[in-house]
């Protein structure tokens, strides 16, 4: 019998990002969770390994034999009432595609973590955000963290709204390789009955998977059935935004930590003429490149987005019509899309097409930091000043760039 | 659970109802009922895609009285290994009652030999989580209109092997031994075995035994089937048992390691007559267009099965010569 | 001008063949004279299941403004001829859960024809074929269902019901152009006088509206957006419980029945029972109820005739199949009956066999 740790203060520890989503676990109480090793995100198993085996957490580990059996197991275990933890990288992630798929259409609360890779080929470990975006259509929730604390703090979010009666949806946490997977920040720990407060035990309700409710899940279909199907999630996802917001708002009552807008974190923007755009971790090199341009007295602010799915469409349109440029930062490719540009850019634009005409601010893309190449500060000032540009009324010279690629 | 000793002794429950998109005369659907009737209803069943996925809850409905999931294709070993943990972890936790609640996945052969595979092995190394997994195998791809699998036998027509002016034989692999390969690799699976509906008692003693023994097990099922094998669905039964006098599908069980043979195998084992197979080919339609010649060589791979393997049926081995 | 259509109505698998080929010939032909026309099967009723009623379709049209309408539905209404390849489909068709039983002349136009491969005359047929609000005619040509296998076809219906064709709807197709397909395209001169006797004799009867069977149409309803459980949740079917003094009984799937399967009904002589259970045992559709006094009787509304109960049967003489239509109850709406309704001998044999 596996004794559990059940903290009752708040303590800091240096820990790398995925040693914060296993803490988060562990707070979180997972009863099932299936690793299989890939690069970068596998440090959270080995953590929530060692958890387990030191008595610090009472959970099934299985160790798969790949990501399709990993991310299957994840799913049964959850139909059965179980709280579910699963995770990948890359091309991992997308070999579990078909079971991560399905996990949305059953509309199971697994939480997992992506640890963000270049896809293959050529083999490389450097982020890029293609592999989370696979899943942007099907169902899943879709977050983008920036900081150790913020990747615990957000599984946590993510069970409490996964595991709503109105969403049962599954979440996926998207966290940069290398940039948070394997550095280490001071991080906040929070207290176990804390965390009991937050997310209250997973209750599958009528859809449980046992002899005492004796139900069939996902019988096959034919064309009579599936739009009220695709309909429903639909509405689940919408019911998502309104769940995800009042888990921030009462994040801190509980926690005494506030973290702001849930959707969106501005930085910079009370006065700025133009904005960058981004999603996770580029946010650092970005936010200390626009302190640069400020002080050349460039009007440069950054807007960071946190969630994906369900995209705050009001929340970015209010925010970016204020400006008079914006521009996108992509760490993903979308070959062939709209402008050529990522998918970010696309989705942002799309997002701001209603504003209308003159009112809407221009939006520039910018591919930048694929496979890990770091974001600098020269990128961002080339960025800033293109956007500038822009916004001052000259001519651009093209709707998206590549920022970084030698040429 | 008591033992099923007889006819007289099969539970009335039904556990899989009527009102199922199956062919006439499936017989996996029978073996779905006998599956669901030797489980009992203190079960949880896992259906990976497959004809007993597709023409079972086609169209959004269901035949099943006892819980029931679908699993994808490749998934059986891994819906039940993820199945049997969630319900551990809740037990062990307190989060739900303790019972032991049978985990049972079912796959068809494309399912189970082809794409499951990996996922069938890995569950067959976790000793600690209850489950068995029932193979179908109706030897093709049946619900996708019988496409070959590495569970057809060698010559038999699908839509992916046909018989053409040119290339009489285009099904030019070999059977794969599921249970021998399965009781071979996996020394943490205490019971695997081999049925057919047509002895019906005995597929459901071995369920039994299968989900009774403890940890993962694996039973493999020759199903007949009418629309992928070409005959007419009355036969479906009589198929069954002409698959195992002439020693095609030997029916059997490893237990702890030790094999033992049943019926009519166990006295083919002992040196008793086997028909010959053009009793079994003959009345099929995908070897309509063997040739003495064919038949021959299908019988040669027979007699080689049953006289020269290391563990005869089982095991397909030979000691060299020193 | 709009396109024209027939239906195809046949078993699965068993006649997919058959049906394939009769829908080509329609085009075919069509095209001897100048038109255009495809052909397609329903898709629901594919993956096809040994049995279950499934249905073709061949459109033909002179351009392709005319055919496009046509294209993207799964079933089309209104089709100038129905063809029937087995005559037992007459009874109804149950194809699928939720749609219910449906007559065969459900999508046969008013005034249009229903061609029933058969052995017996339209009046008979008329004793099992549901009302039509609207007159048409029914016609049939000799013949009987034919099965092939997925990897066997013998048949040579398919001349007969394109001759046929050409005699009772010359608008699609006439003879001469069928007579050049099967030639031509077919290299089947040797069968071309099936074609031809079949113009000469199909036997055609003219139905008034409300002639036929009542048989209560089918309730073609689905749930709502929001009556449907979320989470692709269907409640189970009742586990089944003991009768009140008597066996288990089991509940059986409501909403699909699987007894338009039926080409042949099993009946049992209960005097030579010895109550052994094999047929109860091996039926893979469980559809065999266990009777107060211990017998099996079998449930008409999810029995799909495959035999199985016959064969495996060790009783000489006591379970028999009987062609369906000429069973005792020759309009048989699902009912389930008793025991003493059930054995044939009792009421004096049967007819037919």
């Amino acid at each position: 019998m596996v004794q559990t740790t059940r903290a009752t203060t708040r303590t800091e520890l240096i820990i790398n990002g995925c040693e914060a989503i296993a803490h988060a676990c562990r707070l979180a109480d997972i009863d099932f969770v299936t690793a299989y090793p890939i690069r970068p995100y596998d440090g959270v198993m080995e953590a929530i390994a060692r958890m387990i085996a030191n008595g610090d957490l009472d959970a099934d580990y299985i160790v798969a034999d790949s990501e399709h059996s990993q991310f299957e197991m994840a799913k049964h275990a959850s139909a059965v009432g179980a709280r579910a933890f699963v995770g990948s990288s890359g091309v991992g992630w997308l070999h579990a595609y078909e079971a991560i798929a399905v996990t949305a259409g059953l509309r199971l609360p697994v939480v997992a973590m992506v640890g963000n890779r270049a896809l293959d080929d050529p083999g490389a470990f450097g982020v890029e955000h293609n592999d989370a975006l696979s899943v942007r259509d099907l169902g899943w929730m879709l977050t983008w963290v920036d900081s150790a604390q913020e990747a615990l703090d957000t599984v946590l979010i993510a069970y409490r709204v996964a595991e709503d009666h109105g969403v049962f949806l599954p979440c996926a946490v998207a966290v940069d390789g290398a940039f948070l997977t394997h550095s280490e920040h001071l991080v906040t720990i929070p207290a176990r009955e804390q965390v009991e407060r937050f997310v209250p035990r997973y209750n599958r309700g009528g859809f449980v998977l046992h002899p005492d409710n004796p139900i069939t899940i996902a019988p096959q279909v034919d064309e009579n059935w599936l739009m009220e199907i695709r309909k429903q999630s639909d509405e689940a996802m919408r019911r998502a935004r309104g769940v995800i917001a009042s888990a921030y708002a009462e994040f801190a009552p509980v926690f005494g930590r506030d973290l702001g807008n849930p959707f969106i974190e501005e930085y910079m923007t009370d006065d700025a003429e133009v904005v960058l755009v981004g999603q996770g971790t580029l946010s650092t090199p970005v936010k200390a490149g626009i302190r640069q341009l400020r002080e050349g007295g460039q009007k440069v602010g950054f807007v960071r987005l946190k969630w994906l799915r369900p995209f705050p469409t009001e929340e970015m349109q209010t925010s970016l019509s204020r400006f008079r440029a914006v521009g996108v930062i992509d760490r993903d490719y979308s070959f062939g899309s709209p402008y050529s540009g990522g998918v970010l850019f696309n989705e942002i634009r799309s997002a701001l097409y209603p504003t209308g005409g003159a009112l809407a601010p221009p939006v520039i893309g910018f591919t930048c930091g694929l496979g890990g190449r770091e974001v600098t500060l020269k990128d961002v000032r080339e960025m800033s000043e293109i956007l500038l540009r822009t916004g001052r009324g000259g001519k651009e010279q093209q709707a998206t760039y590549w920022i970084g690629v030698r040429a | 659970m008591e033992q099923i000793k007889g006819v007289k002794t099969v539970p009335l429950n039904e556990y899989y109802m009527s009102g199922h998109r199956t062919c006439q005369g499936c017989e996996p659907a029978l073996a779905m009922k006998l599956t669901a009737k030797a489980i009992g209803p203190r079960s949880i069943v896992l259906g990976a895609t497959g004809c007993m996925y597709v023409a079972n809850t086609s169209y959004y409905t269901t035949p099943w009285a006892i819980p029931w999931m679908h699993t994808q294709l490749g998934a059986a070993g891994s819906a039940a290994l993820g199945t049997s943990a969630g319900l551990k972890a809740l037990m062990r936790k307190g989060k739900l009652k303790e019972e032991h609640i049978n985990v049972v996945a079912i796959c068809g052969d494309g399912g189970g030999a082809d794409m499951g595979v990996s996922a069938i092995s890995a569950t067959l190394t976790h000793p600690q989580y209850d489950s068995l997994i029932v193979m179908y195998d109706n030897e093709s791809y049946a619900n996708t209109d019988v496409q070959a699998s590495g569970s057809t036998p060698w010559g038999a027509v699908t839509r992916f092997t046909p018989s053409g002016t040119v290339h009489r034989i285009t099904q030019t692999r070999i059977k794969k031994n599921m249970v021998g390969m399965l009781a071979a690799g996996h020394p943490g699976c205490k019971y695997v075995a081999t049925v057919c509906p047509s002895f019906a008692v005995d597929m459901m003693q071995k369920i039994r035994k299968a989900i009774a023994i403890g940890g993962p097990t694996f039973v493999h099922c020759l199903t007949p089937c009418p629309k992928g094998w070409g005959f007419a669905p009355d036969l479906s039964h009589e198929m069954g048992i002409a698959a195992v006098e002439t020693g095609v599908w030997p029916l059997y069980e490893i237990e702890d390691g030790m094999v033992r043979f049943n019926g009519r195998s166990k006295t083919i084992a002992e040196g008793g007559k086997r028909e010959p197979v053009g009793e079994y080919t003959r009345r099929q339609d995908r070897f309509a267009h063997f040739t003495a010649e064919d038949t021959a060589y299908f019988q040669g791979t027979i007699d080689e099965m049953w006289q020269n393997w290391l563990v005869p049926a089982v095991i397909p081995l030979s000691r060299a010569a020193q | 001008m709009s396109a024209n259509s027939v239906e195809v109505a046949y078993r699965g698998v068993r006649q997919t063949s058959l049906a394939k080929r009769i829908s080509r010939g329609i085009v075919q032909s069509a095209r001897k004279e100048g038109k255009l026309g495809f052909t397609f099967g329903r898709y629901g009723d594919s993956p096809e299941r040994v049995g279950i009623p499934a249905r073709q379709f061949a459109v033909i049209g002179s351009s392709e403004t005319e055919l496009q309408p046509f294209m993207t539905p799964y079933e089309l209404d209104n089709n100038d001829v129905t063809v029937v390849l087995d005559d037992t489909l007459c009874r109804g068709t149950e194809s699928w859960a939720w749609h219910g039983f449906q007559p065969v002349n459900r999508l046969t136009r008013p005034g249009g024809v229903l061609l029933v491969l058969s052995k017996m005359s339209p009046g008979e047929l008329l004793g099992f074929i549901a009302q039509k609000g609207a007159e048409y005619n029914l016609a049939v040509v000799e013949g009987a269902a034919n099965w092939s296998t997925l990897w066997k076809y013998n048949d040579d219906s398919d001349f007969r019901i394109l001759g046929a064709i050409a005699r009772v709807a010359p608008h699609l197709i006439s003879l001469g152009s069928v007579e050049q397909v099967i030639v031509q395209d077919w290299k089947r001169g040797d069968k071309i006088d099936l074609a031809r006797q079949s113009y000469d004799q199909v036997k055609v009867r003219p139905v008034g509206a409300g002639e036929g069977v009542k048989q209560a149409l089918p309730v073609r309803s689905f749930p709502k957006l929001q009556e449907m459980k979320e989470a692709l949740v269907v409640p189970a079917v009742p586990a089944g419980e003991p009768v009140a003094g008597g066996p288990y009984r089991a509940e059986r799937n409501p909403n699909y029945r699987s007894h338009s399967a039926r080409t042949n009904r099993p009946v049992v002589d209960f005097a030579r029972c010895t109550r052994c259970s094999l047929c109860w045992l091996q039926c893979p559709d469980g559809a065999f109820n266990i009777t107060p006094d211990g017998f099996y009787d079998i449930d008409f509304e999810y029995c799909n005739g495959c035999g199985i109960c016959v064969a495996v049967c060790p009783v000489k003489g006591c379970m028999t199949m009987v062609p369906e239509l000429q069973s005792l109850s020759p309009f048989d709406n699902g009912e389930s009956r008793g025991i003493s309704e059930l054995s044939p001998f009792d009421k004096g044999g049967l007819r037919g066999i």
